[in-house]
């Protein structure tokens, strides 16, 4: 079993369960991802030895390659977590939302993306949002409706709410990075180390060159005395933390399944 | 819904667009497709969304034309990177595999099979059925001749890729489901939200089979009421259960709610929905209603029988549908094999 899986294009149902459920969550985190691949070898088929996770889904994807689909690991811009979602690479992300929405409702979406890549922060205040509402296309949309709809875009993970502003949601940048730094090529900034699409990040306060913030605390781990890559000059932000996903995820998994960690404070 | 005046007028505009576009470009598939889809609610959003700058057509049919590697960003692209293969044998096959997405890639059908996919992708994830009329209008258009053929080979990587199967649900309107061939139930992790209506929905199925294939609503409210749920009182469960079952259910096409012709004041009655007849079947939901009373479907003769009977039926249906395909797919292919070989 382990020989015939290297070769590309080896699906089997244990691949299938684990592609339908995960088109059906959209996106998950890491260690979701992990309990789904265990849970699909357990339903199919318990004695295999589960595959490693990237040779998995590298096997899945050299299946979908030629169907122009992917599934895509991509990094929450703001605390580093890895995540992975089912991405359509020939008509990039609008295919996923056009069914969804109304035209109205997209042209919110759209109104929002355009302030948050315009934004310094990365994030737009929902005032700002709801102020071009009169100016959407499609069906009148009253500011209430409005609301409800940037609600509707958090629950189905477009974008991200936080004390009352909005960013995009890692997911909507997995699948839209492409069409976005094609439709704004001016507007976009970058991450300096990863060459990336950047919302949220840290910039310098000389230079004005930008980093992810999982970026900046991979490039200046354990470094005292961080600078600017590109000036030298000493950089001002707080470094954050390496995203640690043992940190996280031990007490979200179930035990049975972890019994090789350290034991933990109660 | 309708559309208004301005959406019409952008529509036409996109269209003309398009059709100079076409004659300019040879990779004119999924251009076509956006332009004309444009005339259909679904993918017109898109349109507006995303084709005014022009950029997302040209990017897409580039990507589509050529065998470029799509750029790598923030995201580790996992999988792209085939050189972390230790395996020699391994990285021959690689060769191999690449050369064959490559003449894959390059044949014209192939492309409209990619879009017919992800069409069906988006379609399965709404849950609703598909017809041959949608299909032709808003992928494969001009390739129209070639309508079996593609929609063999596009139902092939559903089945290979994601265990969904193509069923044609009604052969002389020519619509289709995507039914999943694995057994999702056994999947404690399916969408939460979904689990519940299934009961729900399996009760409801039930009950307008056992009323002779169309029961007022009043008899389903009652089998309800006796289960503790009613139409007026939010469930723990399921929620608010008049909107699942007269309006999410009906959405979702597993059920149809129509008056009851000339009641006056207005009564309803429930039907079984397109979606219910192509994912589940009379036995099934015999077999669930007898495993609630604890005993089998054969303990209710008259049902068991009609069950039995649309058993056989399905199984004909299927069997002269795939004939069918096969047939004509068979023919279409000697027909352009040969043309091709010229």
């Amino acid at each position: 079993m382990q020989g015939s899986s290297r070769r590309t294009g080896t699906m089997t149902d244990v691949h299938r369960r684990f592609l339908q459920l995960l088109m059906t969550h959209g996106v998950l985190e890491e260690w979701e991802v992990k309990r789904l691949q265990k849970h699909c070898y357990k339903v199919h088929d318990s004695n295999a030895p589960v595959e490693k996770l990237e040779d998995f889904i590298h096997n899945i994807n050299s299946v979908l390659e030629s169907l122009y689909i992917e599934i895509k690991k991509g990094v929450s811009e703001d605390d580093g977590r890895p995540i992975y979602a089912l991405v359509n690479l020939a008509t990039t992300a609008v295919s996923k939302m056009a069914s969804d929405f109304a035209e109205n409702e997209l042209d919110l979406f759209r109104k929002a993306l355009e302030l948050i890549i315009d934004s310094e922060t990365g994030f737009a205040s929902s005032t700002n949002i709801l102020n071009v509402v009169d100016q959407l296309k499609g069906k009148k949309m009253r500011k209430k409706e409005a609301e409800q709809v940037l609600q509707k875009f958090v629950q189905n993970k477009w974008l991200i709410e936080k004390e009352g502003e909005f960013t995009l949601h890692t997911r909507a940048i997995l699948e839209m990075e492409q069409h976005i730094r094609e439709t704004y090529p001016d507007a976009v900034k970058i991450c300096n180390i990863c060459h990336g699409l950047l919302i949220q990040g840290q910039s310098c306060e000389t230079c004005g060159i930008r980093m992810h913030l999982p970026c900046v605390a991979k490039y200046f781990q354990s470094n005292s005395e961080p600078r600017c890559p590109n000036c030298n000059d000493y950089w001002p932000h707080e470094i954050p933390e390496v995203f640690d996903p043992e940190k996280e995820t031990g007490a979200a998994l179930s035990k049975p399944n972890r019994k090789s960690l350290r034991p933990r404070p109660h | 819904m309708p559309r208004g005046q301005k959406s019409k007028l952008r529509a036409r505009e996109k269209r003309r667009q398009a059709r100079q576009a076409q004659a300019k470009t040879q990779t004119q598939g999924l251009e076509g497709a956006q332009a004309t889809a444009a005339e259909k609610g679904e993918f017109s959003f898109s349109a507006h969304l995303f084709l005014e700058g022009n950029p997302l057509n040209e990017v897409a049919t580039e990507v589509l034309s050529t065998s470029q590697e799509i750029p790598s960003s923030t995201s580790a692209n996992i999988g792209a990177d085939s050189g972390t293969d230790s395996n020699e044998g391994a990285s021959k096959q690689d060769e191999e595999s690449s050369k064959a997405l490559e003449s894959f890639r390059k044949d014209p059908l192939n492309k409209k099979v990619v879009l017919l996919v992800q069409f069906m992708l988006k379609k399965y994830q709404s849950k609703e059925p598909i017809t041959k009329a949608d299909m032709l209008k808003l992928v494969i258009k001009k390739y129209k001749l070639h309508f079996n053929e593609i929609l063999r080979r596009a139902s092939e990587h559903m089945e290979l890729a994601f265990g969904i199967d193509v069923k044609e649900v009604d052969p002389t309107r020519h619509s289709y489901a995507l039914v999943s061939k694995l057994d999702l139930t056994l999947d404690g992790m399916t969408n939460e939200e979904n689990l519940p209506k299934t009961g729900l929905l399996m009760i409801v199925l039930g009950v307008i089979f056992m009323k002779g294939n169309c029961a007022p609503e009043e008899a389903i409210w009652e089998v309800m009421n006796m289960m503790g749920v009613y139409a007026d009182k939010k469930h723990l469960i399921y929620g608010e259960p008049k909107k699942v079952i007269t309006e999410d259910l009906v959405q979702l096409r597993y059920l149809e709610y129509r008056q009851v012709p000339g009641s006056d004041p207005p009564r309803y009655e429930l039907l079984w929905g397109p979606r219910a007849h192509a994912e589940t079947s009379k036995m099934r939901v015999l077999e669930f209603l007898a495993k609630i009373y604890d005993t089998v479907p054969s303990a209710f003769p008259v049902w068991y029988e009609e069950a039995l009977r649309d058993e056989e039926e399905r199984a004909l249906a299927r069997a002269a549908a795939r004939a069918r395909i096969a047939m004509t797919a068979h023919s279409r292919g000697m027909a352009i094999s040969s043309s091709h070989n010229k």
